[in-house]
């Protein structure tokens, strides 16, 4: 069953063709990954599925229907959500406001029952901060609610970013480089929190990451990009030994030898 | 339609010569933002100062009795650089005190630091005019007064003839002169190329061990002079000033500049003249054009209607490229 | 000093007796005395205090009602200087309800918007064409001006003439980005002026540059309202419904979509907050309050004309808003005060006191050096001063805190039931 499935996407800037027509099915449920060296485009990939950019060919289907040239804002209510790269948290926010925001598109009060107060405002403003605050509970995050979002250190801004995102119900959840610059421990945790999303929640969750253990330790699918097009794709064991990926990462010289495996790269 | 024709050669002449002012306050802007992505709200103002040093320079000279045994050419040329000198002088300092503390604060708090700025100039210009001439509104001495007549109607009937006076030779003249000169310095100097190089990625160039503070400096010092200079062209060209004629024009220049693609510095010249010429028309075709309902009050709403259109549809401007955020 | 400090911050009794002599004192002394402009500030200084105090919200409100309503109009009445502390503490109110719109803006939205001033004459307008026989230049009838009584209802025609300019505005203004929406928003704020001040024809609407006098007074059950401290306690009103519904915008849905586009746009988009939508309506309730303003302006003025509403206004509101506190509505309240208190009391005292020293020849200070004619010097210097040393203001905005304690007992026991939709997707039953 394929919840994403993209066909011969291509997205150009200027003379540059930063993604050129890839073909990929992301599985329902599961977790996948989008893999490849920097400048692969991949984040290029996500930005074109949440709608930041519009291809310039191709299909993006989510459950079967188009979101090509649907507004970001609109792709969230279909039930993508993600998460950045170089984190974009609301810094003076506070913790919990921060996944208040991202139950946005579920909330109904408007100016008027707000001004008002009505019965309907009031009630559903109350549940929105009960489960804000269970999400932080889900990434472990609730002891620091009331903190300012700027002032958390690195991984726990990575978590709010996650919480944020599944504040929005989401049936996809992307996860743009989710462990960049954490510390082992950090990676092994957030590792336990993506396995705990997909397990608890069924929700189907795709990254892009260069720790190339988490990749391996989580993904049943991986889609490899080099230079914009796949190169591979495949189960992590198909991935890990596949030429082609090796090839990109540490050059051609390397698959001469015997026996080289991704492992190496981490 | 005849009317258009007829008074389309004076339109052309005023327009250009408008036009030619705005252009070099244009530049000043382009530059700033160029550099450091910053609207140099204060510019305008600098214009202004430029404008009100050089004709103080002028009655000094006057009050002096130099003036008399001086050549009009040498009387110009002192009061061009010493105007061109202070605001030059003026830039930098106000942007070591209002800006450099602020570079990496919010883009919102350094604009605001610069309206404030450009608040202060206004009213400490008012000040010194008001105390030294007892009106903050100035008249100067006009050197280059003598008016010219253009026989563009021996060329075809249907034109009337143009009024110039020499100043306005000498505004377009030395408007190209200092616009050539910039352009000579920043694409074949080695300054010029450490601050194309700064306006590129600040960070690589200081890497580069240019010395990113003075390329700033040094980039608010021509600005602030190109823009100064400017105002004596524009005092000796309309006769009388006042604290208040920064504001508007500045924002005619800053819209200039956007038309031409901020941070290029041959669009803001382009841009400078379209806004000048299309002022002159609309000021004095819009009545004909619209059956006397709007009259020529309205040029300015046409000026801001072009720097919204062009904001909206084509912010990066006729000649600079598109930037998009990175994500 | 630190010890009464901490031994006050604690002891609500003791604030309450410090609070309690305080205003008895000032209010005295204003009473008592003919024109004591210190006594009358200090009076008014009494609101910061009560601000200052630990007591629960809902008493500070009550109490700073009872002193806005009560005190404040009886101590003044005490002197013939009464009209000229009415019209003062009028003025704030006016003030601080644009100085909260413009907030929304900038505080909230993150939009710098330098034509604000614009949508308090459209408020202003919206009334004078009505309420004098300027009207009857394009609507034939001879119908206007119209009776006082139709004051009340034009207070909201015109917070909601005011808020679609917003919108009507803001639709192609606000695709324009960051540092450029400052110069559109300038540019706009000059065209309506302009505008304004030449709409005596081809049609004469505006009765252009010479502006509309003889405005009518509001009336009510047949009580015409002409004195300021009658036009106090209208502006009290609906400084009361600004401020309520300010509190309320601020955190709500609506409210944290605002502050999520100011700190990131692209991030705020990305969790379905539709960015023009969202910043139209900071735009349109913004300029609603600056429009219920306006016409409680034109009406006190009696008298509007084009040059009300210079750039040099929409700046004064800013500095109000950046002195105050950016996003902080007790900032905010506070910057307006100050900033109107000091452009119509301290600046017009000192001028008289130096005029009064130089004609006694003792000093001699030349007329255009005089303070009442150096806002632009003033605000200026407060501009950048405050964008240097203290970018948030007088009275930082704080984020609410919320009880944990209360979050975490409701919690326990619970599923985690945001997760849930997606569950149903992932039975397979595509939709």
């Amino acid at each position: 069953m394929t919840i994403l499935r993209v066909s011969k996407l291509v997205k150009r800037f200027g003379g540059l063709t930063a993604v050129g027509g890839v073909d990929f099915a992301f599985p329902r449920g599961k977790i996948s990954a989008v893999i490849g060296p920097n400048g692969a485009g991949k984040t290029t990939f996500f930005n074109m599925i949440t709608g930041i950019y519009t291809p310039d060919e191709g299909v993006i289907e989510l459950d079967g229907a188009s979101i090509v040239g649907v507004k970001p804002h609109q792709i969230v209510s279909m039930g993508i959500a993600r998460t950045f790269q170089n984190i974009r948290l609301f810094g003076s926010m506070t913790v919990l406001e921060n996944v208040m925001v991202g139950m946005h598109i579920h909330l109904k009060a408007g100016i008027v029952g707000t001004l008002l107060s009505l019965p309907a405002a009031r009630h559903e403003e109350e549940s929105v901060y009960l489960e804000a605050y269970r999400l932080l509970e889900f990434v472990g995050l609730q002891e620091l609610l009331n903190e300012q979002a700027a002032n958390l250190p690195y991984g726990a801004q990575r978590r709010l970013e996650i919480a944020r995102a599944l504040a929005t119900k989401p049936k996809v959840l992307l996860l743009d480089e989710p462990a960049a610059g954490m510390n082992p421990r950090e990676t092994a945790e957030l590792i336990g929190l993506i396995r705990r999303i997909q397990e608890e929640t069924g929700m189907s969750v795709i990254l892009i990451e260069h720790d190339m253990k988490l990749v391996m330790e989580l993904s049943e699918h991986i889609l490899v990009l080099d230079y914009g097009t796949k190169i591979a794709e495949g189960g992590p064991d198909h991935i890990r030994s596949h030429p082609k990926v090796i090839e990109a990462y540490l050059g051609k010289s390397a698959v001469e030898g015997d026996n080289v495996r991704l492992e190496v790269v981490t | 339609m005849d009317m258009i024709l007829q008074t389309l050669p004076q339109v052309l002449v005023d327009g250009l010569t408008l036009g030619a002012v705005y252009a070099v306050v244009a530049i000043g802007y382009t530059m700033v933002y160029g550099i450091l992505e910053f609207i140099n709200f204060a510019h305008g103002e600098i214009f202004m100062t430029g404008a009100f040093v050089g004709t103080a320079a002028l009655l000094t000279m006057n009050s002096a009795g130099w003036l008399n045994g001086l050549p009009a050419g040498l009387a110009y040329f002192l009061i061009l650089a010493t105007a061109m000198l202070a605001t030059g002088m003026l830039g930098i300092g106000i942007e070591r005190v209002a800006y450099r503390p602020l570079r990496r604060a919010p883009k919102l708090i350094s604009l605001i630091s610069a309206i404030g700025v450009s608040f202060l100039l206004q009213d400490i210009v008012r000040f010194i005019a008001d105390i030294r001439t007892g009106n903050f509104i100035v008249t100067g001495i006009s050197l280059y007064g003598d008016n010219l007549k253009l026989g563009v109607s021996s060329l075809w009937s249907g034109f009337d003839d143009a009024f110039l006076k020499t100043n306005t030779i000498i505004v377009v003249a030395v408007a190209v002169v200092l616009m050539m000169g910039l352009d000579f310095f920043v694409n074949r100097t080695k300054w010029g190329t450490a601050m194309r190089a700064v306006a590129q990625d600040r960070e690589t160039a200081s890497l580069m061990s240019i010395n990113v503070n003075k390329v700033i400096a040094l980039t608010f010092f021509i600005g602030s002079a190109l823009g100064g200079g400017t105002g004596v062209l524009f005092a000796q060209q309309y006769g009388t000033i006042d604290p208040y004629i920064g504001f508007i024009l500045g924002m005619k220049a800053f819209t200039a500049a956007v038309l031409g693609g901020i941070g290029n510095i041959r669009g803001a010249m382009f841009g400078g003249l379209f806004i000048g010429v299309l002022e002159m028309f609309s000021s004095a075709n819009l009545s004909v054009m619209t059956g006397g309902a709007l009259g020529g009050e309205y040029k300015d709403v046409v000026a801001f209607l072009i720097l919204i259109a062009v904001l909206i549809f084509k912010p990066e401007g006729l000649f600079g490229k598109a930037v998009k955020e990175k994500v | 000093m630190n010890h009464l400090k901490l031994w006050l911050g604690r002891s609500q009794p003791a604030q309450a007796l410090l609070l309690t002599l305080f205003v008895l004192f000032t209010a005295a002394s204003v009473y008592f005395s003919d024109k004591s402009v210190v006594a009358f500030l200090l009076l008014l200084g009494s609101l910061l205090l009560l601000y200052l105090t630990t007591f629960r919200t809902s008493i500070k409100w009550g109490i700073g009602a009872v002193l806005l309503v009560v005190v404040i109009p009886f101590a003044t009445s005490g002197g013939p200087a009464h009209q000229s502390y009415m019209e003062v503490a009028t003025q704030c109110g006016i003030y601080i309800a644009m100085a909260l719109g413009l907030n929304i803006v900038v505080g909230f939205a993150g939009l710098l918007d330098l034509g604000f001033v614009a949508f308090f004459a459209v408020g202003a307008y919206t009334y004078a064409i009505f309420a004098t026989p300027q009207a009857n230049e394009f609507i034939s009838g001879q119908l206007f001006p119209l009776p006082g009584g139709a004051f009340w209802i034009f207070i909201v025609l015109g917070g909601f003439m005011a808020a679609l300019f917003g919108l009507l505005l803001g639709l192609p203004v606000l695709r324009v980005k960051g540092d450029y929406l400052a110069i559109v928003t300038l540019g706009f704020g000059e065209i309506i002026r302009i505008i304004f001040n030449n709409l005596d024809r081809p049609v004469n609407i505006t009765n252009g540059a010479m502006g509309l006098s003889s405005i009518q007074p509001p009336s009510l059950f047949g009580f015409s309202f002409t004195f300021p401290n009658q036009f106090y306690f209208i502006v009290i009103l609906i400084l009361a419904i600004v401020i309520f519904s300010v509190k309320r915008l601020e955190h709500s849905r609506l409210g944290r979509a605002w502050k999520a586009i100011r700190e990131n746009e692209i991030a705020a988009q990305s969790m379905g907050i539709p960015l023009i939508r969202t910043k139209l309506t900071a735009f349109a309730i913004g300029a609603s309050f600056s429009g219920m303003m306006g016409v409680v302006f034109a009406a006190k003025q009696t008298f509007i004309d084009p040059t009300s509403f210079t750039l040099l206004e929409s700046i004064t509101i800013l500095v109000m808003v950046l002195l105050g506190g950016m996003g902080s509505v007790p900032g905010v309240i506070l910057g307006a005060a100050l900033v109107t208190i000091l452009n119509l009391q301290v600046l017009t005292e000192l001028t008289n006191w130096i005029n009064q020293l130089t004609l006694q020849g003792i000093i001699h200070i030349p007329n255009s050096i005089s303070p009442s004619k150096m806002q632009r010097l003033i605000f200026g210097a407060i501009l950048v001063l405050v964008a240097i040393f203290r970018p948030n203001g007088l009275i930082t905005a704080k984020n609410k805190k919320v009880d944990a304690e209360r979050l975490k007992t409701l919690s326990t026991g619970r599923s985690l039931s945001v997760t849930s939709p997606a569950k149903q997707h992932s039975g397979g039953v595509g939709q």
